[in-house]
């Protein structure tokens, strides 16, 4: 006798069950538990009384104080201007290369396209820590033969300004990333028709007017969720800035938001740590969906 | 049918951990004498040198009590590990604690309160003022190992080479630091080290300065004094005639390896790291008294550590053995300075005498350092207290030394910032502070 409907859909149901729960128990484990851990922390803050001699701190309920603290702390709202300009810098001059390099890469005079492609992602594999240590090296005049070199002819590099410090940074997470955008688009543009391609030369479309109006057109998802993944990623900046600020004296321990909410975990105000954290949260989640939204509306034109 | 099978499933898994947690309950309740375990096992975390020899020799000469080391890193990164490691319940039995940071670490409840087991030791065998770096609030908290008395370690061959005067008091440190500077344009008498603040703090000490005091039951925090006003005033002078190397930290260690730094100032300790740094100097450097503001000797006290009981620990007598055994004996000595690798100044002044024998002084031509060191003990400034928020002012002084370098602070302006929001982070954590 065949089951029942019911009693297969229900069947269904719990192997569905077993094969997501994994999923879902690993998700609260170390997603939404530590969410909710850090609201928790983001209405508390550590107290202890007298000298502080009396041992364990206690949490007290603070109401929202953590987040308004956070929110009129001028360190703070100042780090999502360095964060900002930093964006404006990193991600067209990183975008625009990258895609730079994809096309050259995809078009018929390339040549030893797989030397390049693996040449070029290489720095990716360097964990972002050790790039940044041999950077702060290659930035620290009297060590660096490039900062030597530079002025020399004249053209100082100063670490030490505010300009400096973005460029270092920026120029260290562009070495970094370009090369995985640079694989990702590569990727797209393989899917991109060969026939659409050689309707456009049959046209009489020249290679730079086949790569600039039907390739980069034609991988616009590909370059949109590039820069959504780079927007997020380049809000939290930490690490690189974390090391080059051995030289970099303009980088101060409220440079990025990720650097605040660090150093407040360091004077021990794990509230206001969780508060700054969510606040963060919030902005990152408002511009990814900015992104997404704006680049939509143009791909519908 | 399969429903069954599972709660079966759960009910055996249940079981199972449940037979786990009696076993690991009669584990813990083996502490009685009647069936105590042949081994207590604990746990060790610092970053001080030679630590791992000191478990080593301490493991071998030991049946019942055997330590684990674990290398931590030093400064506020270490301590913070320490502090969430307590919260989270896996802390070490055995924590190192700077006398800077004690208060700190109190004001966490990161440490166990020992003073029962440990205070007849530390008032019968250390100095008064050792003794008061780790007594609050009328317990004492730890176990003192090293006084890291501050003294001027200096390059002998070119002090000697070029004629100039090895510098008593500040006065003759400037008129040095111009001989320098003469004698070899790119030579500095001294690095003015922006990314450690350590030293700094305790040349305030030296100049009689006290950041840290207790009024009743609340803390004043005076960074901003006419005595630290000096200090800053002198450096600051210093630093605008080029008379100091005023770099990142990086490139200081160069210019020393380049033979362009003459001196530096430290703590006792700080003899080992220059030997490990600079090998190819060896025989080159020498100690002599830090200079004074007069004529009269005076040091301060610059890093210097000593081992706690953390919190969580549940073998606190195993742990006290071993931290006893580490500061108290000449063995547990013995087994630091063997190694070449540090250069610790014990706090208990017999115990010194063991280091000055074990430690390898061809690097400053055969000098008793020790000497030197011993001799600084008694210059250390008197009423000088350590409070909470330390971590913070070291970071905070750090961070204003970046300004300095840049020309966009000067040093005596350094102060205020750091006072203020000491005060205002104090308050924060509830604790009284003005």
């Amino acid at each position: 006798m065949p089951p029942t409907r019911s009693g297969l859909a229900r069947r269904q149901y719990g192997v569905a069950a077993l094969f997501t729960a994994p999923f879902f128990l690993l998700f609260f484990a170390f997603t939404l538990a530590p969410i909710g851990y850090g609201a928790w922390l983001s209405l508390h803050r550590e107290q202890t009384s007298g000298l502080g001699l009396g041992g364990e701190p206690e949490q007290v309920f603070v109401g929202l104080d953590n987040f308004t603290r956070a929110l009129t702390d001028g360190r703070f709202l100042g780090s999502f201007a360095t964060v900002g300009v930093y964006c404006l810098v990193y991600i067209p001059i990183m975008i625009g290369i990258a895609l730079l390099l994809a096309l050259l890469l995809d078009s018929v005079y390339a040549r030893a396209k797989r030397f390049f492609q693996l040449a070029l992602y290489l720095p990716n594999i360097v964990p972002g820590l050790i790039a940044a240590m041999i950077w702060t090296y290659l930035y620290t005049p009297g060590l660096s033969p490039i900062i030597d070199a530079l002025a020399k002819v004249g053209v100082p590099f100063n670490l030490g300004s505010d300009a400096g410090a973005v460029g270092a940074v920026a120029n260290l997470t562009i070495w970094m990333h370009t090369g995985y955008n640079v694989i990702i688009f590569f990727a797209a543009l393989q899917a991109v028709p060969r026939e659409v391609i050689e309707a456009s030369t049959v046209d009489g479309a020249g290679q730079i007017r086949i790569a600039w109006s039907v390739k980069a057109p034609m991988i616009r998802g590909a370059v949109v969720l590039a820069v959504l993944f780079t927007v997020i990623g380049a809000m939290q900046l930490f690490t690189e800035p974390f090391i080059v600020r051995d030289a970099a004296t303009t980088i101060d321990q409220a440079w990025t938001p990720s650097l605040y909410i660090y150093q407040l975990t360091k004077a021990y105000d794990m509230g206001g740590a969780a508060a700054a954290s969510l606040i963060l949260t919030v902005v990152l989640a408002v511009a990814s969906f900015l992104v997404t939204r704006f680049s939509k509306k143009g791909a519908a034109l | 049918m399969k429903t069954r099978s599972t709660k079966a499933a759960a009910a055996l898994a249940g079981a199972m951990v449940s037979v786990a947690l009696v076993a690991t309950g009669c584990s813990k309740g083996a502490d009685t004498p009647a069936d105590k375990p042949a081994v207590t096992e604990i746990t060790f975390w610092s970053w001080l040198r030679a630590s791992q020899e000191v478990t080593d020799a301490f493991n071998k000469t030991h049946t019942d009590v055997q330590v684990k080391f674990e290398q931590i890193p030093g400064g506020a990164e270490g301590y913070g590990k320490l502090t969430n490691a307590v919260k989270a319940g896996n802390a070490p039995d055995v924590a190192t604690v700077e006398y800077a940071m004690l208060p700190d670490m109190l004001a966490q409840g990161n440490l166990a309160d020992v003073s029962g087991d440990i205070t007849d030791l530390v008032k019968s065998k250390y100095p008064a003022p050792i003794q008061e770096l780790v007594t609050l609030g009328g317990k004492t908290w730890t176990v003192p190992l090293d006084a890291g008395a501050m003294v001027m370690f200096y390059r002998k061959d070119l002090f000697e080479q070029h004629k100039i005067a090895v510098p008593k008091t500040w006065d003759e440190f400037k008129t040095a630091a111009e001989a320098v500077k003469k004698a070899d344009p790119k030579s500095r008498i001294t690095d003015w080290n922006q990314t450690d603040s350590a030293n700094f703090v305790s040349l305030n000490w030296q100049a009689g300065a006290k950041w840290f005091g207790i009024e009743g039951d609340s803390w004043k925090v005076t960074l901003d004094s006419p005595e630290s006003q000096k200090v800053a005033g002198y450096w600051q002078d210093l630093i605008t005639k080029d008379l100091v190397t005023n770099v990142p930290a990086e490139e200081v260690q160069k210019r020393k390896a380049a033979n362009q730094v003459w001196t530096q100032l430290g703590g006792a300790w700080a003899a080992g790291g220059l030997k490990a740094g600079l090998p190819d100097q060896a025989g080159k450097w020498a100690s002599a008294p830090l200079p004074s503001w007069d004529a009269n000797p005076a040091s301060a006290m610059v890093g210097g550590s000593s081992f706690g009981v953390s919190k969580t620990s549940k073998k606190k007598d195993a742990a006290l053995t071993f931290i006893t055994w580490m500061t108290t004996t000449p063995e547990g000595i013995q087994a630091r300075l063997a190694s070449g690798a540090s250069s610790t100044l014990p706090a208990i002044p017999e115990l010194a005498d063991v280091a000055a024998k074990n430690f390898d002084t061809k690097f400053f031509g055969g000098q008793d350092i020790y000497a030197v060191a011993k001799a600084a003990l008694p210059t250390i400034k008197t009423g000088w207290v350590w409070g909470p928020g330390m971590r913070g002012v070291f970071d905070g002084i750090g961070e204003q030394f970046k300004l300095v370098q840049t020309g966009k602070q000067q040093l005596p302006a350094v102060y205020a910032p750091v006072q203020t929001k000491t005060i205002e982070d104090l308050k924060g954590r509830g604790i009284n502070a003005s």
